[in-house]
């Protein structure tokens, strides 16, 4: 917790909880909800009404966003990302880790962090964070590592130190006044990332919903678009901040002058990004819990790189040299056992498969071509080069004889790759 | 046809294939207990739910917006079905003890876990009715959930039948809600039944509350009775996933097959795989494609809005669909429950699903399974290992220890029990009686011996090419010479060179083969399969004579020609009618059978049932048949035919019909207990009171099951291994209701052992439970192709070997002129 002599209080999950009282659209089954917050159930009478988002129920009175408030959240916070390619992140009071499952896609994210006072809900959900299966049959292109992290966000831990963006959703509504002042000082002043992003109820809107005071039971204020800038201002003056103000949830036609729905601020390090030697200075202060680590394979790392370049090259090969099967057999009468060209060009067409650009084409034709020798076939790597899957992979001839020379059987002077041109197989596929 | 249209009419058509790798079965559930989805329990005062839908205005969905229910890594084997059929109360000599004495004790770890509850659980089962009635499932639910009365009990409710832990107070308690639109509904809550935990639908309820839990990745978890206690049992498994995505395997295929006939091929091969979704990691099974959506298409989202496929996939995942020509593999979803709403579709892009499974090309390599097997064959003390860290996270995770604590559940320890080592068996050779080494193989310890009977080979053929011709030769030779010290003659055969195709070598096999010839043997040029199919199908059932065929490259291999040449003497040798040895049988005129059932290769439709029958009393003879037929009961059928054709056969050569008839039956799949009680049993009865006019033989029947859930290991010297040879376990993990044993009759060099589970669902012999377990035992070791024990009786070893040839390459019933020999070694 905060500090030892504060009782403990659960720190806000910044998601909606059940007992939210914002409103959520119909939409149901969404790829990354099903974990996520589930219906809300509206009890202002015990237990007798019952909320229809179960069924195709008009609501006469309450306001719906399409897609959902929270989804229009997160969504914002992707878009940032993709805009700004922030290569650590980290999500304070991350709650379920939605937020994180949507950027852990993010190509450019290398490290992802995620911190909640709720310890059993970050164990609970860790798992989801976790590499697929088929995250190492195609590997990224980069290095991600993510962490989840038990701990206050008023508390100071060295390793969120020098991040690129720091998201606070719904959060600052849910502290109270001793921690809502201790914030501004551990995210801007020790923290201190690049970029933050601020999101919290605009209670301007409020008045909106049927019989609102607070949009959450455990909501300690929600403030007017003045309010919320007032403060913004004042913290981004005090550490260096720039800010912009913006936010998602349209007001519906006729009550424009209320605002967003939820208010967002984004603050940006005047000075640009925090210089390495910064971090190095500060003392290592680990004060959180790591309770998941995971990290995920990508290119970077060589037994990968190898798994993914071994698997390209068998599929170039066989790809050409099926494709030369119908050609051999109408020339087997005609020559015998002399290498000879077979070009690769008049291959039947296939009706889909990789398209490629002209100036690809010219590059493919210019390559040097396979052939055969007797019942082996061959294929230059300096022709394997010429695919931009493979080009894309590896830069040069050493680097792939390299990488799979001791998977991948090559000529005796290792410039092309040799396979037997037929195989049991081919015959499997003859009508 | 539209394409939901053809996936509906596949649908009936098709049946699952139980073969295949990497499916996930479902499990056949009783229809009156489906909560398998039902959102339940647990006090987390959540309603309902966000991942399902019944609104199904559209019917096509882009993958992973579809709600299905597989959970990752967890496959449930459930056999509530054949919990029911209680077949040991009507043996009467094991009704009060079905466990033997003999043997020496070995203490065993097992993967079973107590699952504690208090002596007087009970579940109480609930019928609520809506009035008026509700249509949707899920308001049926919120609706329930919302009242007080319920919200701290653990439940499971699947809008019609409620299961609670605890009883409400009344019998029949009304409630009521008001919906959103302000309209009341009343709810009646019915007492239905109190079920003891022993009753089959709590099981099903303990395996659902499991389910949800869905701890355990890449673990295979089921919870079920064995004797006295509720065990929960957990292994690890595996799903084999290839480094091939659809559209990769589509290009390749296209590239083979040219454009003509590319769409209908493409179909033949994809439909009814199990795929893999890169971004979501669910798996689905392609029922159809659907050539006519591009990726460019566009398809509507839950919030009615329209998107592409490209641009979703972008948004949502940062994924780029690179061919924008590929079609659309479409899955059918799984129904979640017996309502009317239509099936979901969903469409998946190839470039974006992975091939689970391996291809009939990558078993076929021996090195790739090789490799496969190290990686997936976990040694005793690394499943040990996963198991603790398994039960760790079971105890360390708050959710799911609240969630069994409602229920009143308590997770337990591992359990151990004590198993019995049988003796180990003597060989009997023509003149000598060895006592192997190691029972797992000895041929070494016999290697100078005799076998006990063989047929000259006087008259036979040998088919090569001229390449092979050479190798032939000196192969030939080798033979000759290690048969000649077997006991077995070979004269020198008439060598035909035939040219290297398989047309080519069935037209040799027409032309030279008369009457006299004994054998043929062929040696291929490739491993191509039809060479070997054409072959086989020619010589077992057009024009029957034993055939031996070899590969052209077995016999390059240098140093090995004298253990290949000693291998395939035996196996002709035994081709002709011959015996190799047996073992001391202590019953007189006892006849045991073997059958196995599988689908045929090529028409899935089609059962091919192979009956093996021992003919002799020292059971080294052998009367072997393989019928086709198309449904279950049909097999019953066949087994009466079998039988009779055995029992004159035994009786032509023994001049009287066996005292004793023990039948092996393997190849029962979940469920099919019943069947076999109801049809078989009185079938085979009815065929063995049939052939004989006063005393008829005693007859029992054995379900031989080689996967079965429990494992078992030895701790020694601090590790845990496999349990020695000859391991029987017949009290704790077994079933009170079945007169069961299991017995390890293998040795897994690699990874480990899975017992063999014998059930004995008949019994007339009255054998004691230790004759019954000895006798098993003895069997394992007579299987011919193989000089040392195998996992199963040698009848049901042969009867998986017949109907593996006949499913795989022949496809039609051989010849019964070839019922004396073994001629599918």
């Amino acid at each position: 917790m905060a500090s030892g002599h504060t009782p403990q209080r659960p720190l806000p999950d910044a998601k909606p909880t059940p007992r939210s009282r914002e409103p959520r659209g119909t939409e149901l089954g969404a790829p990354w909800d099903s974990r996520g917050p589930r219906p809300t159930v509206r009890a202002h009478e015990c237990s007798s009404v019952v909320d229809g988002n179960f069924e195709e129920v008009p609501r006469e009175t309450a306001i719906q966003f399409k897609p959902p408030l929270y989804r229009q959240r997160y969504q914002f916070v992707k878009n940032l990302v993709d805009q700004h390619e922030p290569k650590k992140v980290a999500d304070l009071g991350c709650g379920d880790t939605s937020l994180l499952r949507l950027l852990k896609v993010n190509p450019c994210i290398e490290l992802l962090v995620g911190v909640d006072i709720n310890e059993d809900k970050l164990r609970w959900r860790g798992d989801s964070l976790a590499p697929f299966m088929g995250d190492f049959l195609k590997p990224r292109d980069l290095n991600l590592t993510i962490i989840l992290y038990h701990g206050s966000v008023v508390e100071r831990d060295s390793r969120l130190l020098g991040f690129d963006l720091i998201t606070c959703i719904e959060l600052i509504e849910h502290l109270d006044s001793g921690d809502l002042a201790r914030f501004p000082e551990v995210v801007f002043g020790y923290l201190s990332p690049s970029m933050i992003v601020i999101s919290t109820p605009n209670s301007e809107f409020n008045p909106l919903f049927p019989s609102v005071t607070l949009r959450d039971s455990d909501h300690k204020f929600e403030w007017t678009r003045m309010e919320f800038q007032t403060w913004a201002l004042y913290v981004a003056n005090r550490y260096d901040y720039s800010v912009e103000f913006t936010g998602v949830g349209e007001p519906p036609a006729g009550a424009e002058n209320v605002g967003y729905c939820t208010q967002i601020g984004i603050f940006q390090k005047n000075g640009g990004r925090a210089t390495e030697a910064c971090v190095s200075e500060q003392h290592d202060q680990h004060v959180y819990k790591a309770v998941f680590t995971t990290s995920y394979p990508s290119l970077q790392q060589e037994r990968f790189f190898k798994l993914v370049l071994v698997n390209e090259v068998s599929q170039q090969v066989e790809s050409l040299r099926v494709s030369h099967l119908p050609r051999r057999k109408e020339q087997d009468g005609e020559q015998g056992d002399k290498p000879k060209d077979i070009g690769g060009s008049k291959a039947p067409v296939p009706c889909f498969g990789p398209v490629f650009t002209e100036v690809e084409k010219a590059k493919i034709e210019n390559s040097p071509k396979p052939f055969c020798v007797g019942d082996k076939f061959f294929v230059p790597l300096q022709r394997l080069l010429a695919y931009p899957r493979l080009n894309r992979l590896c830069a040069n001839e050493e680097m792939m004889r390299s990488v799979i020379a001791d998977s991948i059987p090559l000529s005796s002077d290792g410039s092309a790759v040799v396979t037997d041109l037929c195989n049991y197989f081919d015959e499997q596929f003859e009508f | 046809m539209s394409g939901r249209a053809r996936v509906k009419a596949r649908g009936i058509a098709r049946s699952p294939s139980a073969t295949e790798v990497g499916r996930t079965q479902a499990s056949p559930l009783p229809t009156s207990v489906d909560l398998s989805n039902n959102e339940a329990s647990s006090s987390n005062g959540f309603l309902g739910t966000s991942r399902i839908s019944t609104n199904d205005k559209y019917g096509i969905s882009s993958g992973d917006a579809g709600s299905t229910s597989m959970e990752r890594g967890v496959k449930n084997k459930q056999d509530f079905m054949d919990l029911s059929i209680c077949t040991r109360e009507k043996l009467a000599h094991v009704r009060d003890c079905k466990t033997g004495s003999s043997g020496i004790p070995v203490k065993l770890v097992t993967n079973l876990f107590n699952l504690d509850f208090p002596q007087d659980w009970q579940l109480y089962q609930y019928h609520v009715t809506y009035v008026p009635d509700l249509a949707s499932r899920r308001l049926r639910i919120a609706l329930l959930y919302s009242h007080s009365e319920l919200s701290n009990k653990a439940k499971a409710f699947d809008g019609a039948i409620l299961f609670l832990s605890q009883k409400l107070e009344e019998k029949i308690t009304e409630l009521s809600s008001e919906t959103q639109r302000g309209e009341t509904i009343k709810m009646t809550i019915t007492l239905k039944r109190e079920l003891p935990s022993s009753s089959p639908v709590c099981i099903q309820v303990f395996n659902i509350i499991f389910r949800k839990l869905s701890l355990w990745p890449g673990f295979a978890i089921s919870v079920s009775y064995f004797e006295s206690k509720l065990l929960f049992s957990a292994d690890v498994s595996y799903k084999v996933l290839r480094n091939e995505t659809v559209l990769e395997f589509m290009t390749a295929l296209c590239r083979r097959t040219g454009l003509t006939c590319f769409t209908q091929t493409c179909e033949k091969q994809l439909i009814g795989l199990i795929v893999l979704t890169r971004y979501n990691n669910r798996t689905y099974s392609i029922d159809d494609i659907d050539w006519s959506v591009k990726p460019t298409h566009t398809f509507q989202k839950r919030d009615g809005t329209e998107i592409t496929y490209v641009d979703y996939y972008k948004q949502q995942y940062d994924i780029t669909v690179s061919d924008l020509n590929q079609p659309m593999l479409v899955s059918l979803l799984k129904r979640k429950r017996n309502d009317n709403s239509e099936a979901r579709l969903a469409h998946l892009i190839p470039e974006l699903c992975f091939l689970t499974g391996l291809t009939d090309q990558a078993t076929s390599d021996f090195q790739l399974m090789k490799a496969v097997a190290e990686k997936t064959r976990l040694p005793p003390s690394g499943r040990q290992q996963r198991l603790a860290r398994l039960v760790d996270n079971i105890q360390r995770n708050t959710n799911a220890r609240f969630e069994l604590e409602t229920w009143g559940l308590h997770f337990g320890s591992q359990i151990s029990l004590t198993g019995r080592v049988v003796p180990s068996e003597k060989i009997l050779m023509q003149d000598h009686i060895c006592q192997p080494v190691s029972a797992a193989d000895w041929s070494k310890d016999v290697r100078t011996c005799k076998i006990l009977n063989a047929r000259s080979l006087n008259t036979w053929l040998i088919l090569c090419s001229d390449r092979t011709e050479y190798v032939a030769e000196s192969f030939l030779n080798c033979l000759r010479r290690v048969a000649g010290s077997m006991g077995f003659n070979v004269d020198y055969p008439k060598i035909i060179k035939v040219q290297e195709n398989p047309a080519a070598f069935v037209r040799a096999v027409q032309q030279y083969v008369d009457p006299d010839v004994q054998l043929v043997m062929c040696i291929l040029p490739s491993n191509q399969k039809t060479y070997y199919d054409s072959i086989k199908k020619y010589l077992s059932s057009d024009c029957p004579v034993p055939s031996q065929c070899v590969l052209a490259r077995t016999l390059n291999k240098q140093g090995m020609m004298m253990s290949i040449a000693t291998k395939i003497a035996m196996q002709m040798t035994c081709k002709l009618g011959g015996e190799l040895w047996a073992v001391e049988i202590p019953l007189k005129s006892l006849m045991v059978v073997g059958i196995d059932v599988c689908k045929d290769a090529l028409s899935k439709d089609v059962m091919v049932v192979g009956c093996v029958a021992s003919v002799n009393p020292g059971i080294t003879r052998w009367f072997s048949r393989c019928i086709l037929q198309r449904t279950m009961t049909d097999v019953a059928d066949c087994l009466k035919v079998f039988m009779t054709g055995a029992l004159n056969k035994w009786y032509k050569y023994n001049h009287d019909l066996p005292a004793r008839i023990i039948v092996y039956r393997a190849g029962v799949g979940d469920g099919q207990l019943k069947t076999l009680v109801d049809y078989e049993v009185p079938q085979l009865l009815s065929s063995v009171a049939e052939s004989s006019s006063n005393t008829s033989s005693r007859l029992s029947v054995i379900v031989v099951r080689k996967k079965c859930m429990p494992r078992f290991f030895t701790e020694m010297n601090r590790t845990v291994q496999n349990p020695p040879i000859g391991t029987v376990v017949d009290s704790e993990a077994t079933r009170n209701e079945w007169y069961d044993f299991y017995l390890i009759s293998q040795v897994a060099c690699r990874g480990t052992v899975s017992p063999t589970y014998y059930n004995v669902i008949y019994d007339d012999n009255g054998l004691k439970p230790d004759h019954m377990q000895r006798l098993t035992f003895k069997l394992c070791h007579l299987y011919y192709n193989w000089p040392g024990i195998v996992s199963v009786p040698a009848p049901c070893q042969y009867a998986h070997k017949l109907t593996f040839l006949v499913a795989q390459s022949i496809h039609k019933e051989p010849s019964l002129e070839l019922a004396n020999h073994l001629f599918y070694l």
